[in-house]
Parts: C-alpha cells; structure tokens; sequence
C-alpha cells in the first residue's frame, strides 16, 4: 500500500466520527484540511455519514411539546411577517418622500418639455438650413447655367443661326450653337402660346426624308423674353440642316403637330 | 394540499412527504405563516423530543427548539431541497442548537464557539435510504441501534447526544482511545449495513 493510499485511507476512517462530531482537535484539523484539498471520495463520504448520523435522533424518547411553545413561536412569525410585508409597502414610497418625488416628477416634465422645445427649434433651424443650402444649389446650377449660356453666346467658336418667323407679326429669334457646350435661342416679344400650349424646338436633320428630333420645350415670361438652353442637343450641328421652333400641346409632342413658326437654317 | 392527502393515505408516503417538505419551506421564503405552522406541526415533535433528549430539561428544550425554529423561519434560503431531505438537516439543526447551548454552560464552549450559529450543510439522502413514514423510521433506528454492541451504542449516544469527542469518551467510560473510536465507527458502519439491508 502506498503511503498517498494509506494516508486516504486514514483519513477515510474518520468519516464518521467527524460527522458525528467526535473527533478530537487535531484530528478534526487534519480531516478538514484534507477535506478542503478536493478529496472527492472523502467529500462523498461525508454526504453519507451526515444523513446516517442524522438518523441517530429518531433514538430520542417521544416528547410533546407545550401548546404555550406554539403560540409563542406563532404569535412571533405571525408579527415579522406583517413587518415584512408592511416594511415592503412603506419602502415603496414613504411619505416623507413624497415631496421629493414630485419635486422630481415635476423637474422631469419640465425638462421634457424644455427638450422638446429646444428639439424643435433645433429642427427649424435644420430644415431653415436645407432650405439655404437647396438656394444654393439652385442658385449655383442657375449660374452654372448662366455661365454656359454665356459661353455659348460670347465664344467665337459658336454659330449664329437667325431664325426668322414665318409670319411678319411674329418677332425675329436668335441662336447660337456652341459644338460643345450647346444650342442656346432667345426672343423677345414672343406671344405666349394659348392656354397650356407650348413652343417646341426641333432640329431637322440633313438627312433626306429624316424626321424633325424633338427637342426642348419653352414658355417665353410675362414680358415676352425667352432664353433657351440645350446643353446636350439630340443631334450634332454637322447632321443638323436646320433649327424650327412649333407651337405644341403642353408637354410637347414627338413630331410637330404644326408648321413652324421660326426656322433657322444653318450655314 | 393533495400531497399532504397522499402521506396520510400512505401512498407513496416519503416521496409525496419529502415534496411537501419542500414546498412548505418555499412558502417561508414567501413570508408564508400558513407553511411555517405546518413545518412545525409536522416535525416538532422529533425537534422537541432530541434536544430535550440533549439538554434533559424541558423549559430550556422549549427555548432552544424555539430558535431552532426561528432560525428556520429567518434563514429558509439556507435549505437547498435539491441538495437533500429537509428532515435530516432541521433534526442537524436542533442537535447543533442543543449541543451549543449544552457547552455554553461548560468549559466545552472553547471548542465550538466559531460554530455557534452556523447552519448545518444539507446532507443528500444515500442511494439505499427507503421512503418510510415516521413511524416505520423511528422503529427502524430503534431497531438496529438496539442490534449494535452496548459499548458501541453507549460510545455512540455519548457522541451525539452529548457532544463529546472521542477523548472524552475515552475518559468517561475510562477506556483506551484506540478502543472508542473502534467502537464509534464500527457501530456506526453496522447501523449503515442494517439500512442498507433492510431497503
């Protein structure tokens, strides 16, 4: 037998005696330690002995106790169980707490309202905002806009296209293609076209038989002035014989629905 | 309700008392006085009866099973019921009690002082214990306590029921240590045969 076996077995053989609570110091020490070293076996053991030994108080002679015992015992849970109860009900707010709680309840609807106050003035001033920077934009694309116009109407580069009117009542209407920034046309004293009726570019193609290419739409202002930008033309100016302006159906059409109030013919 | 009927029908008499034991001690973490009376009018009778057995006097009996009882009530959440019966540990209690107060009156207390309201580990039934009812128990005990040697009985009763130590033993019944602690445990380890025997 080895000695770790043999110092098990010892140790084993106090079992029963720890469990029923006979072991002299030393030896309950030893016990203990070992125990708490992890001994599984031991441990296991000791389960055991306990109940065993629990047993052993099934040898005391019967006895009853008094009725007194009882009521004195009752009458005592009977009063720690309403203090519990009742100490749960006064912990839930105390009365002297009730101040206090108001005081917050009305500091927290203050401060909601004043978050919400404070959100909707930071909401205006975002949508304030949008609205800036949206006129910028647009402002910004009007110049971008302006600039091309102006490009197309200035740069040497550009052909001048005069497009007289097909009725001498009608005003005489110019236009200037730039090969790459675009047509532009302008009029003044154009009559604005009845009800939601619009007038309608076309550039006709040099091709024999070619159908008219609708382009863009235009609605001259209150005074009669129009300026008109074809930044990307449907067709290049080589392929182009010639530019028409119709009246058309609002929306425009694609094909003119009637003759060609101008005409320009590109040289 | 239904399982204190199955007891006392004597179908399936520990299992459906075991459970009930249970319970009642989950209605003491609820603050249940209903399960607190029935706790005691279900086990104090054995309490009572050990540690008068203990301190062999019935006033300080009374007072000692009355903390055990309070102790009970207080520290509820101290009995695992997955880790063994509620009998054997409360019948552990009471004995501690017992034994504490026996040796607050002797030069004994120096030995346990640190213990003194320590609560007992729940013990797990071992594989061979029989569901009897508290008679068939008690009997049982009785029995096989009575089959034992008288000096192994007497060394064992002078242990638990009044704590001394194997040394003590020794020189109250003027006999050599090696000697008691032979007697205690084989006793022991026959009483642990006989259950097993007998289940």
């Amino acid at each position: 037998m080895n000695i770790h076996m043999a110092n098990g077995d010892q140790f084993r053989e106090l079992i029963e005696a720890y469990a029923l609570g006979a072991l002299d110091p030393q030896e309950r020490a030893s016990l203990e330690a070992h125990l708490a070293a992890g001994c599984a076996d031991c441990a296991k053991a000791l389960d055991e002995a306990r109940w065993l030994v629990s047993q052993l108080a099934f040898l005391a002679p019967d006895a009853k106790p008094s009725d007194m015992l009882r009521g004195r015992l009752l009458q005592t849970v009977r009063a720690e169980a309403h203090a519990t109860k009742s100490a749960k009900t006064a912990a839930a707010i105390p009365f002297w707490m009730w101040g206090a709680v108001a005081a917050l309840l009305l500091f927290t609807v203050y401060t909601s309202w004043e978050t919400i106050q404070v959100r909707k003035a930071i909401d205006a001033t975002n949508e304030q905002a949008k609205q800036e920077i949206a006129k910028r934009h647009e402002l910004g694309e009007e110049l971008a806009i302006a600039q091309r116009e102006a490009i197309i109407l200035t740069d040497p580069r550009s052909v001048k296209i005069a497009m007289p009117a097909s009725s001498k009542d009608m005003p005489k209407l110019d236009a200037m293609w730039h090969a790459k920034m675009g047509i532009v046309v302008t009029g003044q004293k154009v009559p604005m076209p009845a009800g939601n009726r619009t007038l309608q570019l076309w550039l006709i193609p040099k091709t024999r038989g070619g159908k008219p290419i609708p382009s863009m739409m235009l609605r001259p202002d209150a005074d009669g002035k129009f300026i008109l930008l074809v930044a990307n033309p449907p067709d290049v100016m080589d392929a182009t014989k010639a530019l028409a302006i119709t009246e058309e159906p609002a929306g425009g059409s694609l094909q003119p629905t009637t003759k060609p109030i101008w005409v320009g013919a590109i040289s | 309700m239904f399982l204190a009927l199955l007891a006392n029908l004597g179908l399936g008499p520990a299992a459906g008392e075991v459970s009930l034991d249970a319970t009642l001690v989950q209605g003491l973490l609820r603050r249940d006085v209903n399960a607190f009376e029935q706790l005691y009018d279900r086990h104090s009778r054995h309490v009572y009866a050990l540690v008068l057995r203990i301190l062999q006097h019935a006033a300080t009996a009374e007072e000692v099973v009355q903390d055990v009882f309070l102790q009970l009530w207080r520290n509820s959440a101290a009995y695992d019921a997955e880790r063994g019966p509620f009998v054997p540990w409360l019948l552990t209690l009471a004995r501690n009690r017992a034994l504490d107060h026996l040796r607050l009156k002797s030069e004994r207390q120096r030995r346990r002082e640190d213990q003194t309201d320590e609560l007992p580990p729940v013990a797990a039934a071992p594989e061979y214990e029989r569901e009897l009812d508290e008679r068939r128990r008690v009997e049982r005990i009785r029995s096989l306590m009575g089959g034992l040697l008288p000096q192994q009985k007497r060394a064992i009763e002078l242990a638990y029921f009044e704590g001394l130590s194997h040394s003590e033993i020794a020189a109250k019944l003027s006999e050599p240590l090696g000697t008691v602690k032979s007697w205690i445990r084989n006793g022991l380890l026959r009483l642990k045969e006989g259950l097993q025997t007998a289940s």
